[in-house]
C-alpha cells in the first residue's frame, strides 16, 4: 500500500495531473500564437465528478444491466490474445475555446490570456505540492516512535 | 519510439519547437530587412521578393507543437520609380523596387520577440513546476 491509497493523497496527485496536464494544454496554446486559424484549448475545471472518477477506477463494470464508465470505459478482454489498454483514458477532456481576441488570419490565441492561465495553473500547483508535503509531515510524525 | 510519460518533458518540447520556429521567423524577417532596397540584376528583371514564413501546428513529444512548414513569396506588387541611370531600370527607364514595407516588418519582428519570449516564459514556469514536485522528495 502506498500513500496514493490514502484518499487525500490520491486526489492531491490526480489534481497534480490535471494542472500538469493543463500546463502542457496552455503551452500549446502559446506555442501556435502565430499559426493561422489555431483555436486555443482549456481544460474543463476540475471537479470532484472527475475525481471520484479517476478514484473509482475499474470498480463496478456493471449496473442495471449497462456498463457504468468508472475512470473511463475499458476494453473487455474475452480472449489471451487481446491487449489490455495499459491506463484508463483520462477523466479531463481539452475544450476549444477562443480567447478574448481573434486575429484577421483566424488565430484566436491571446497571449495575455495565456499567461494568465499559466500563472493560474503553476500557483494551484505549488499549493497542491505544498498540501502534498505537509500532509505527509503529518503522516511522518503520525509514525514517529515516541521519545519517553 | 517509447511513449513519453512526463507532462513536463512534452510542455518543454512543445515550448522549443515554438522557440525554433519563431527563431526562423527572424531570420526571414531579417532577409526582408536586409534586401529591402534589393533590385534585379537584369534591366526591367523583377526585385527581390518578400518572403512570409508559414506555420503549422505539428506533433511533438505527443503534444501539439509548431513549425516552420514552409516560406510563401508575398505576391503584392512592386513599387515603381522613375530611375533611367539605374543599371536595373526597364525601357521606360523605371525601377521595380522589393515589395517590403520596414514598417510591418518591424511590427513583425516585435511580434515574434513576444512569442519567443511568451514560450521562454512557459518553459520556466514547467521548470519551476518540475523542480517543486522534486521538493517533495528533498524533505
Amino acid at each position: 500500500m502506498g500513500p496514493d491509497d490514502i484518499p487525500l493523497f490520491g486526489m492531491l496527485k490526480s489534481r497534480l495531473g490535471y494542472l500538469s496536464e493543463r500546463q502542457k494544454v496552455i503551452a500549446q496554446n502559446v506555442a501556435n500564437a502565430s499559426t493561422p486559424g489555431y483555436q486555443p484549448r482549456d481544460l474543463k475545471p476540475y471537479s470532484f465528478q472527475a475525481s471520484l472518477m479517476n478514484q473509482s477506477a475499474g470498480g463496478q463494470p456493471y449496473r442495471g444491466g449497462k456498463v457504468v464508465p468508472a475512470g473511463g470505459v475499458s476494453m473487455m478482454a474475452t480472449s489471451a490474445s487481446h491487449m489490455v489498454a495499459s491506463h484508463a483514458p483520462s477523466a479531463w477532456r481539452a475544450t476549444a475555446g477562443a480567447d478574448s481576441v481573434t486575429t484577421l488570419d483566424g488565430n484566436a490565441v491571446s497571449l495575455e490570456d495565456q499567461m494568465l492561465k499559466m500563472s493560474d495553473a503553476r500557483m494551484n500547483y505549488d499549493a497542491a505540492v505544498g498540501f502534498y508535503q505537509k500532509s505527509m509531515t503529518m503522516l511522518r510524525m503520525a509514525a514517529r516512535k515516541v521519545n519517553g | 519510439m517509447p511513449e513519453i510519460k512526463s507532462n513536463s518533458l512534452s510542455t518543454m518540447a512543445v515550448a522549443t519547437s515554438a522557440l525554433r520556429a519563431q527563431q526562423g521567423r527572424m531570420r526571414v524577417i531579417a532577409e526582408n530587412i536586409a534586401n529591402a532596397n534589393s533590385t534585379a540584376r537584369t534591366p526591367g528583371g523583377d526585385p527581390y521578393r518578400r518572403q512570409v514564413p508559414v506555420f503549422k501546428p505539428t506533433r511533438v513529444e505527443g503534444a501539439e507543437g509548431v513549425q516552420m512548414l514552409r516560406v510563401d513569396e508575398d505576391q503584392s506588387a512592386f513599387k515603381t520609380e522613375y530611375d533611367p541611370g539605374n543599371p536595373a531600370a526597364d525601357a521606360k527607364g523605371y525601377v521595380k523596387l522589393p515589395n517590403v514595407n520596414s514598417l510591418v516588418e518591424a511590427l513583425d519582428m516585435k511580434e515574434a520577440q513576444r512569442a519567443y519570449e511568451a514560450n521562454l516564459n512557459v518553459i520556466e514556469t514547467a521548470r519551476a513546476m518540475q523542480s517543486r514536485t522534486l521538493d517533495v522528495l528533498r524533505k
